[in-house]
């Protein structure tokens, strides 16, 4: 594998990978303009984008610092939570807290102030477990940091935080993705952007990470991960960058679990379980550990995938008059596991192995001019 | 009297019952070249480790340019100018040579994660790109930096990381048997080199090796040491008549070869 | 006082050997692979499902309980061979993964043939029935639990310390390589170390499901979670430590589930306080101060990485 970093400039492969980004957002503006809003693609874009950037946040620990941390769940909790806490409308609160007489919070914060606050509240979380959990090796910080996020899970289900959390009962009213439309005065949407919203953040807060990646901070995570005593020796102070890694990526599960808040439209404490961090981990590791762009293209495979392409194993299909045999509900997801079990065992890489965008195509441009020499 | 830069009171190292290092003391002074040999499992590369901070030293104290480093991280004593390269090569096999050197650079920063991220620190950025062009053109990798560190060969290997540890501006550098798998005129050109960067850089050079002709060659002065205690201490010709140091070798094929070999050399 | 504690010491001391057995077999595999095997708590709930099927199927009991536990250990020498054998070489964190997405498999795998639906485990006469001790009423399996348990440890201790097997075993966990160059079977020595760890899972499932009577596909991460984290708190590698722990963790966890009542009864707090809540979370809160306080447990060997 060759790659040229040493480029002080933007090089073409940059700017064709930007166009292209740029060229998809249009792309979604424009089909979320015509297409139904029920279309099945604004829903598998919807839940990708989310998807991609708590993958990417994953990917950031685990990946590129290697910290293998299994608390993704936990903070996407703590990001859902705050986000719908803060932004249920003042007038519906009697409402969702109706067990706990409206609730103790009684005003309503603007949506962007309200995600920003969940991914700080993550980050603040992952800053008090990271100080005993980070000195850990591996696998240990691995159960401790899943460990963290039973603990959480627990936590906002307890009655007595109730007038804040609502117990276990589900928090909802808050504005979802599709408060993001534009409506006319007849109450009729004029512009259609509950798709292109979601994915612009979640673009943003991936630009982000991959401008942080790229700085001299990203390459001395990289060199905890290749070699820690190395690390250390060339004076990269562990404890610190492995937090700043730690609270970084927690920050984004952050704002990405106040993403999936909208995007389901309720949030319930107990539906952040393992098995989802898990399913998020499986999503990195079939884009590949240490790739960006294969967390993003894997995040929108896996949920369209789920949602929509395989939906057909789950019922009864007939070919003819010959039934297909196997298939009924709960058949996808053993197709799905079988899928990631292949790709775990033999495409260890995942799709994209340590490749992003850019490269691949600098890889075409090469490829290209080789055949031009010729 | 010159200029102390490393001294070494008293360490101990002990790991459960094994004592690796058994109170040893030295000294070594600005712009010296110093040696550390002994046979295998003396005790060398335990000391270059509490020196550096691996290790925290279960005796003793190590004084950096008089102040007391013992206990300190190794990213602390980094910062505090020593650098050091290890026995078994330990590059970033994910990066190229470029971004190996760059990494190094990451030190002398002045920059915090936000600036850096969101690009505020081009200068700094743009002068540690240019530092790691110029340390590598100074040790002959310029031409190598767009390949994978570790699909370089061994030597080139060893190069790059002595040009690793140079790139976070140390005064003292140390270095773990930098010959290893060298062939001999990669050695000799390796001693020339060592020279050169220390004249250059205005190091200090403290280094493990069992390449006697390399040894002898460079060194100001040895010290040698045999299960983790000192036995010997002066400048080659002094070491190389020690009846203490030949009995320690003696035995040891391999090393009491090149210990007669490398007096042939320096007497004739 | 007495009287109200009682019972949940009772359960705790039951559920403790329960998770005991399941957590010999992380600890085993953890001393001689390093890798935490995310998919034991899921056999052990595969277990349980075999069982469940196999006596629908009509067979009688006495047949269906050594087929199940023989099965049951096939799996999980399956699941390594499959699994985990392809990956000895790789980083250590592609096994974990491996071992995560096996776990997913085999809970997706029992969602479907179950459809999802909690199954109601077979009722074993005797170890069912009810029994009355010191006053607290509670199922035969409760006593028989820790009894079990324990004689199940002294077998595998004296097979570790008196068998050639068992001393392979301790030479792998000891040093991988050398034990390699010594001519010790690598592969057959692993296969043994998952064939017991399984085993004795069947063994725990056995016992856990007469206790809570039905299985889910999920039914299996709680107790594997615990189990583990049992393990790790007595030391990974070390079998005492494993049970110790497992005990430790299965009392406090029934005493937290009647914190409320027993506190109320005591007249430390005013009214019930939902502290139920967290008797999953203590488990976790536990292993994240033992980590901090103490890394390798309370009976683990300390290692020192080489430089």
């Amino acid at each position: 594998m060759e790659r040229n970093i040493n480029r002080k400039r933007i090089d073409s492969a940059t700017i064709i990978s930007a166009a292209i980004v740029l060229c998809l957002y249009i792309a979604v503006f424009i089909a979320e303009q015509i297409l139904p809003s029920t279309s099945m693609l604004f829903t598998v874009l919807k839940k990708g984008a989310t998807y991609a950037l708590v993958a990417v946040s994953m990917n950031l620990c685990n990946g590129f610092t290697g910290i293998f941390s299994l608390g993704q769940a936990g903070f996407m909790l703590i990001g859902a939570y705050v986000y719908g806490i803060f932004t249920i409308p003042v007038i519906s609160r009697a409402d969702v807290y109706q067990y706990y007489s409206g609730g103790l919070v009684q005003f309503t914060l603007p949506v962007f102030v309200a995600m920003l606050l969940a991914g700080l509240a993550a980050a603040f979380f992952a800053f008090l477990i990271g100080l005993p959990v980070l000195r850990l090796k591996s696998d240990y910080l691995a159960i401790a940091t899943l460990g963290f996020a039973e603990i959480i899970r627990a936590l906002f289900q307890w009655d007595k935080l109730g007038p804040v959390t609502n117990g276990s009962n589900m928090l909802r009213l808050f504005p979802t993705f599709n408060d993001f439309n534009i409506r006319g005065a007849d109450g009729q949407v004029t512009v259609y952007l509950s798709t292109l919203v979601p994915l612009l953040i979640s673009g943003v807060c991936i630009g982000a990470i991959i401008l942080l990646i790229n700085s001299t901070f990203g390459r001395a995570l990289k060199a905890i991960r290749d070699d820690e005593i190395a690390a250390e020796a060339m004076g990269v102070r562990l404890a610190s960058h492995k937090r700043l890694a730690f609270c970084i990526s927690s920050f984004f599960a952050g704002v990405g679990g106040a993403m999936l808040a909208m995007y389901q439209t309720t949030v319930q404490a107990k539906s952040f379980t393992t098995a989802m961090t898990y399913e998020i981990l499986l999503i990195v590791v079939i884009g590949g550990i240490g790739s960006v762009t294969g967390s993003c293209i894997s995040s929108f495979l896996f949920v369209a995938a789920s949602e929509w392409w395989l939906r057909f194993l789950d019922q009864k299909q007939m070919i003819g008059n010959f039934e297909v045999p196997l298939l009924r509900n709960g058949f996808r997801l053993v197709v799905f596991s079988i899928i990631i079990m292949i790709v775990v065992l033999f495409f260890r890489r995942g799709i994209m192995g340590t490749r992003e965008l850019p490269d691949i195509i600098r890889g075409w441009q090469r490829k290209k001019k080789g055949g031009a020499s010729k | 009297m010159s200029e102390n830069v490393l001294h070494i009171d008293h360490l101990t190292m002990r790991f459960g019952g094994v004592v690796a290092v058994n109170d040893l003391s030295m000294d070594i002074n600005r712009g010296e070249i110093v040696a550390l040999i002994g046979p295998n499992g003396a005790g060398k590369t335990t000391a270059f480790n509490m020196v550096t901070g691996v290790y925290t030293p279960t005796e003793g104290k190590v004084v950096l340019a008089g102040q007391d480093v013992t206990g300190k991280r190794p990213d602390e004593i980094t910062k505090l100018g020593v650098a050091r390269t290890f026995q078994n090569i330990r590059l970033f096999s994910s990066m190229t040579v470029f971004e190996n050197v760059l990494t190094a650079k990451h030190l002398r920063r002045t920059s915090n994660f936000l600036t850096a991220t969101f690009r505020m620190n081009m200068a700094e950025e743009r002068r540690m790109r240019a530092e790691t062009e110029k340390l590598l053109r100074e040790v002959d990798l310029y031409d190598l930096k767009d390949e994978m560190a570790t699909s370089l060969p061994y030597g080139k290997q060893r190069l790059l990381e002595i040009a690793r540890a140079l790139a976070t501006e140390p005064k003292l550098l140390l270095l773990d048997e930098p010959a290893a798998g060298m062939n001999p005129q990669e050695t000799d050109d390796l001693g020339a080199f060592i020279k050169q960067i220390k004249d250059k850089f205005d190091l200090t050079v403290f280094l493990i090796e069992h390449h006697m002709n390399l040894v002898m060659g460079i060194s100001d002065r040895i010290y040698v040491i045999d299960f983790g205690k000192q036995i010997a201490e002066g400048t080659p010709a002094q070491v190389q008549d020690n009846p203490a140091v030949i009995a320690a070798y003696l035995g040891v094929d391999e090393d009491e070869g090149q210990l007669s070999q490398a007096d042939e050399e320096v007497r004739g | 006082m007495w009287n109200t504690v009682f019972p949940y010491i009772l359960s705790g001391i039951s559920v403790g050997g329960q998770y005991a057995l399941i957590a010999i077999g992380y600890t085993m595999v953890y001393g001689i692979l390093r890798l935490i095997n995310f998919a034991h708590g899921d056999v052990f709930m595969v277990s349980g499902i075999i069982m469940v099927y196999m006596a629908a199927s009509g067979a009688p009991l006495w047949l269906c309980i050594p087929l199940v536990l023989i099965l049951t250990a096939l799996i999980g020498f399956v699941i390594e061979r499959v699994a985990y054998k392809p990956l000895r070489t790789a980083p250590r964190m592609s096994a974990m993964i491996s071992a995560i997405g096996v776990s997913y498999t085999l809970q997706n795998l029992v969602l479907y043939i179950t459809g999802g639906l909690n199954q109601i485990y077979p009722t074993i006469p005797w170890i069912s029935d009810s029994v009355t001790l010191f006053g607290a009423t509670t199922k035969v399996v409760t006593v028989v639990t820790p009894i079990l348990t324990l004689i199940l440890v002294v077998a595998l201790v004296l097979l570790i310390n008196h068998t050639k097997i068992g001393m392979a075993m301790r030479a792998v966990s000891r040093d991988f390589e050398t034990s390699q160059l010594m001519g010790i079977k690598i592969n057959s020595v692993i296969s043994t170390t998952f064939v017991i760890g399984t085993f004795l899972a069947g063994v725990a499932s056995l016992l856990y499901f007469t206790n809570y009577t039905t299985v889910i596909q999920t039914s299996g991460a709680m107790p594997g979670l615990k189990a583990f984290v049992a393990a790790v708190f007595g030391g990974i590698g070390s079998i005492p430590g494993a049970v110790i722990g497992a005990f430790i963790i299965g009392i406090a966890e029934n005493i937290i589930k009647g914190l409320d009542i027993i506190l109320f009864k005591a007249g430390i707090i005013p009214g019930p306080m939902g502290l139920a809540t967290f008797s999953d979370a203590f488990t976790f809160a536990l292993l994240i101060i033992i980590l901090a306080v103490k890394p390798t447990g309370l009976f683990g060997e300390k290692t020192t990485d080489k430089v």
